[in-house]
């Protein structure tokens, strides 16, 4: 698979699309929060954000689909867990979208 | 299908940078324990707890309050074993459904205050029958609050906690001074700046809790 990542912050305009819209930001900040190798179970976090497990599901599922997350099911004893984490690359680029965000917002100070 | 709200982008940047924060804060504040019930139960303990045994057992076997042996042995024990269950079951909560390197972290540390408690038990239990009452409550508070200040430089080391770590300093200069010090003084020590040392660091940690900082 390849990975292009972007390199560098990205242009102010170009805000990444999967990150930027606030159901996934939220469930991304919480993630971000974890510390590198941990994971969290589906229904903390859905506890901790509040959503629907519906709703949820579909934006993990965009957030996995672009190699920001991983979701790994697995058994704790005999119940199925899921449990979600940022990967490497979804790290990276969170601390893209606040740096950009970031930088938007100097931009406009500045003005 | 996908709520519109939730697929909507934050309005300005302004926004989007408040949404991180807020959240960041909330989830922060959810996933550590809260101070007030990691350290404040301790803290009161040692002030209660130690402050009676040094009323009971003061300096030069001086009986200040009379009362029997047992009332602040089992005070002590009893706010002890208070404190436990309350720091304990907010750090299981605050870790719950977390797995991965720090669930590892957090039982190897709780299994840290286990070996060492058990290794007090058994080496003080041997002298309790052969030393005066007070040299007792002074052996197994000593060895006791020892093990406490070391698990807490430990803990610093483990969670990168500068307050912890300044915490489990504070308590080995107390103790060690206490101790040598002597019967009495010791419980003295321990009740008004060890127990006074957790309020103090349970407060301070607790204002970066509640900003989500800690």
């Amino acid at each position: 698979m390849s990975e292009d990542l972007n390199s560098g912050t990205a242009p102010a305009a170009e805000l990444d699309p999967v990150i930027h819209a606030q159901a996934r930001l939220r469930i991304m900040v919480v993630l971000s929060v974890l510390r590198e190798g941990d994971r969290l179970a589906f229904p903390r976090l859905q506890e901790m954000l509040g959503m629907t497990a519906g709703n949820l599901s579909i934006h993990l599922r965009k957030l996995e689909e672009a190699g920001y997350i991983d979701v790994i099911k697995t058994h704790q004893g005999r119940t199925p867990t899921t449990l979600i984490g940022l990967t490497r690359r979804g790290r990276l680029a969170f601390e893209e979208y606040t740096a950009a965000v970031k930088a938007l917002l100097s931009l406009t100070e500045e003005e | 299908m996908v709520d519109d709200a939730d697929e909507r982008a934050p309005a300005s940047p302004e926004e989007t940078l408040r949404l991180i924060e807020a959240a960041r804060a909330a989830a922060q504040r959810d996933m550590r324990p809260d101070p007030r019930l990691t350290y404040v139960p301790w803290g009161v303990a040692w002030l209660v707890g130690f402050g009676l045994l040094f009323l009971r057992f003061g300096p030069g076997g001086r009986v200040l309050v009379a009362m029997p042996s047992w009332v602040p042995l089992g005070a002590l024990y009893v706010l002890l074993v208070g404190a436990f269950v309350l720091s304990a079951r907010s750090g299981i909560r605050a870790g719950r459904h977390v797995r991965g390197a720090s669930s590892v972290q957090g039982l190897r540390y709780g299994l840290s205050w286990a070996a060492a408690f058990a290794s007090v038990v058994v080496i003080a239990s041997r002298y309790s029958d052969r030393l005066a009452d007070p040299e007792v409550v002074l052996l197994w508070s000593g060895l006791s609050v020892a093990v406490v200040g070391v698990l807490y430089i430990a803990g610093a080391a483990v969670w990168q906690s500068r307050d912890m770590f300044v915490l489990g300093l504070w308590i080995t200069l107390v103790n060690i001074s206490g101790f040598l010090a002597g019967p009495g003084w010791h419980a003295l020590a321990i009740s008004v700046a060890g127990g006074g040392g957790l309020l103090a660091a349970g407060f301070g940690e607790w204002l970066r809790w509640r900003r989500g900082q800690c």
